[in-house]
Parts: structure tokens; C-alpha cells; sequence
């Protein structure tokens, strides 16, 4: 009799708590369902609309986020640079290359986790757009992110721990475009980490 | 052994179950979401800044920080939503999202006549009447059509720099959303 009680309640023990937990870890991973890979960037271009994956869905409801459409543009994230290794804030990476054609695009890094823009110490920049930076003759650009000043483009970091970097295209036809995993977008090459 | 494996396999099973009823319930049952947080900040047909603390949690996160964006809920069954700005910004997008924050609809200042902030949300049937005899006020109206009832409309507008915020906040404070 208690046996069956026993067995009757690890049944339901691990009917509910496997089914929580296996939403809860497949909601947090990072590598989830409808992304996108080029090179170190990764896109979710299905995210926020009718056409996303229930589990896209379901992140998407409990984050509060109202996704870019379309029509607006895209955005790219990276949380390693391009020879595999995490970001980290103690680290200078350089982010060079093109992007491809839109109005205008944005950089800047955010919290890994939350992707909410990280802050610098005051009067530093955090936040780069296209219409400010300074390109190579031959069109390319080169920006700096980390710790240190640096001339040209640079983005200030500080404190320490992991990073990601939002790339974020505006009005470009790469957004809706069916090739768009075969999109170019800078590299992110590191060079050098304190301590 | 086998009543011990038996109720093994069972909870496996409704694990499975249990992940599927979680996962398409989480959408319709999640607290926090966009439409609850806008509705805890104002009424319909209001524009709210986004990421306006009002409350233990803002509005809805910013999308980044270059931008500066403004939310208002509508409901079709008041009749058909009429959103415009005066002016010219560098650059604004806007998006149509249903009650679940779904994105249904986008378009950005390229796509509007004249780069005029002017659209009108209507269903099938209410457009239908619309275009039947077109009000003046519709003239240069882009029109939207979706079957969604209630849904969210959010308006970006691109700051280049610093020395554009105070136009921006005015074209962003001057936005209108009005229902009929």
C-alpha cells in the first residue's frame, strides 16, 4: 500500500518537476530554436513574430521585450569573438569589417544575459551609430571595445566579467531578405586582456 | 522492480506532457508581459514612453539606446485607430503588435508618404467602410489591416546625438493616437 503511495507520487514528482524544469533550461539556453549564425554574430529573426517557435514565444512573453519588426531592421548579437572564446570586459577587442547595406546601424555592449546596454563611467562612450563612425578609405571600419582610450572608434568598458555586443541594422533589405545567413559582418578579433 | 519502472516510464511521459502545456501556456498566462505592463502605466489610446518607471518594473525595455519609443494599446472594437505626428525626425519606425506582443506589421519613414508619421489600423470589414468615403483626415493615411482586436502600436524615433534629443522628445510628446 505505501509503496503504491510512493510510487504513485515519484510518477507525479517527475511529471511536474521534469516538465517544469526541462521549459525553464530549454527557455534560458542560449542556442535556442529559429537562430541564426554568421560568424560570431548570431540573429533571431523570427523572434516576436507569428511565425516563431513556441519556445520563442513563451522567452519572449515572460522578457517584456516588443521585438524589432521587419521592416525596422535586425539585430545581431555576439557573445564570443570570432575565434570562439567568450567576451570578457577585461579584454580589448577590435570589431572590424562592413556590414551589410542599411540606413544606419548601431553597436553597443550589453549584459550577456539581459541584453541591456552596459554602462560606462560617466562621460564615456557606450553606444556607437553609423553616422558617427570613422571608416578606412576603403569604406570598412574599425572600433575598439575596451578598458582602455584608444583613437578612432572606441567603446569604454569597465567593471568585469562576461559582455556581448548588439549589432543592430536599420531599415535593410537584410532583414528580410532570404539570404540573409549569407550576410557579411565584421569580425571581432581580440588583442590583449588585463590581469 | 517492474511497478518501480512502470512509474518511472509514467513520469517520463507526463514530464513531456506536462513540458508541451507549460510551453503554449506561458504566452497567455505570463504576467508580465507588454500589454499588462502597459496597461498597469495608462489607459487606451495613450501614448507611454517606454521604459517610463511606473511601478516596481518599466513599461516595456528599450530597445536600445539610441532610440527613444512610445507605446499606446488600441482595441478595434472602438472602431478604427488613427496614429500621426506633425514633423520630420531622421528616422522612426513603427510597429503593430497583437495583444501577445507578436509583431504583426512594420514600417519605417521610407515607406509613409512624405515621411509623414500617418497610419489608420483597421479591420477588414471596418476598412471596407473606410474606404467607402474616405475622411479628409485619412487623405495620406497608410492604411493597416489585421484581424487583432487589441494590440499595441510602438513608435521608434533615431537619436543621431546628444543635440537632437529635445526635438525628438517634442515629435515623440507630439504624437497622437485616437480611435473613430
Amino acid at each position: 500500500m505505501l509503496r503504491n503511495i510512493f510510487l504513485t507520487l515519484l510518477t507525479f514528482v517527475i511529471a511536474v518537476g521534469g516538465g517544469a524544469a526541462s521549459v525553464w533550461y530549454a527557455l534560458n539556453a542560449d542556442d535556442g530554436f529559429d537562430t541564426l549564425r554568421v560568424g560570431a554574430w548570431t540573429a533571431f529573426p523570427a523572434l516576436g513574430t507569428p511565425n516563431a517557435s513556441p519556445y520563442a514565444k513563451a522567452a519572449a512573453a515572460r522578457s517584456g521585450v516588443l521585438a524589432l519588426g521587419h521592416a525596422e531592421g535586425i539585430r545581431f548579437i555576439a557573445k564570443q569573438d570570432s575565434a570562439g572564446a567568450a567576451l570578457s570586459r577585461n579584454c580589448t577587442y577590435k570589431v572590424a569589417g562592413n556590414t551589410p547595406p542599411a540606413r544606419f546601424w548601431t553597436l553597443f555592449p550589453a549584459d550577456p544575459r539581459s541584453l541591456m546596454p552596459l554602462k560606462a563611467k560617466d562621460g564615456l562612450p557606450a553606444k556607437l551609430q553609423s553616422w558617427a563612425v570613422l571608416r578606412q578609405a576603403d569604406g570598412s571600419f574599425m572600433v575598439e571595445v575596451g578598458p582602455h582610450p584608444a583613437p578612432g572608434n572606441w567603446l569604454a568598458i569597465n567593471g568585469s566579467g562576461m559582455m556581448a555586443l548588439a549589432l543592430t541594422l536599420y531599415d535593410t533589405p537584410a532583414a528580410t531578405s532570404s539570404e540573409i545567413g549569407s550576410v557579411e559582418l565584421p569580425t571581432i578579433t581580440q588583442a590583449g586582456c588585463d590581469g | 522492480m517492474g511497478k518501480f519502472l512502470l512509474s518511472l516510464v509514467l513520469g517520463i511521459l507526463g514530464a513531456g506532457i506536462v513540458h508541451i502545456v507549460i510551453l503554449f501556456l506561458l504566452p497567455s498566462l505570463a504576467e508580465k508581459g507588454p500589454w499588462q505592463r502597459l496597461d498597469a502605466a495608462a489607459g487606451h489610446y495613450t501614448f507611454v514612453p517606454v521604459n517610463s518607471q511606473n511601478g516596481p518594473s518599466p513599461t516595456i525595455r528599450p530597445i536600445e539606446p539610441f532610440f527613444e519609443e512610445a507605446a499606446c494599446r488600441f482595441d478595434l472594437k472602438d472602431g478604427v485607430v488613427h496614429i500621426h505626428a506633425p514633423g520630420h525626425v531622421p528616422f522612426w519606425s513603427m510597429s503593430v503588435y497583437d495583444r501577445r506582443g507578436e509583431n504583426i506589421y512594420s514600417l519605417t519613414d521610407r515607406t509613409a508618404t512624405d515621411g509623414d508619421l500617418d497610419l489608420v489600423i483597421a479591420t477588414p470589414a471596418q476598412l471596407i467602410e473606410v474606404k467607402k468615403d474616405i475622411p479628409d483626415d485619412f487623405g495620406k493615411s497608410i492604411f493597416v489591416e489585421t484581424d487583432t482586436g487589441k494590440g499595441i502600436a510602438l513608435v521608434r524615433s533615431f537619436i543621431p546625438d546628444g543635440s537632437w534629443t529635445p526635438g525628438i522628445d517634442r515629435y515623440m510628446k507630439s504624437l497622437v493616437c485616437q480611435s473613430g
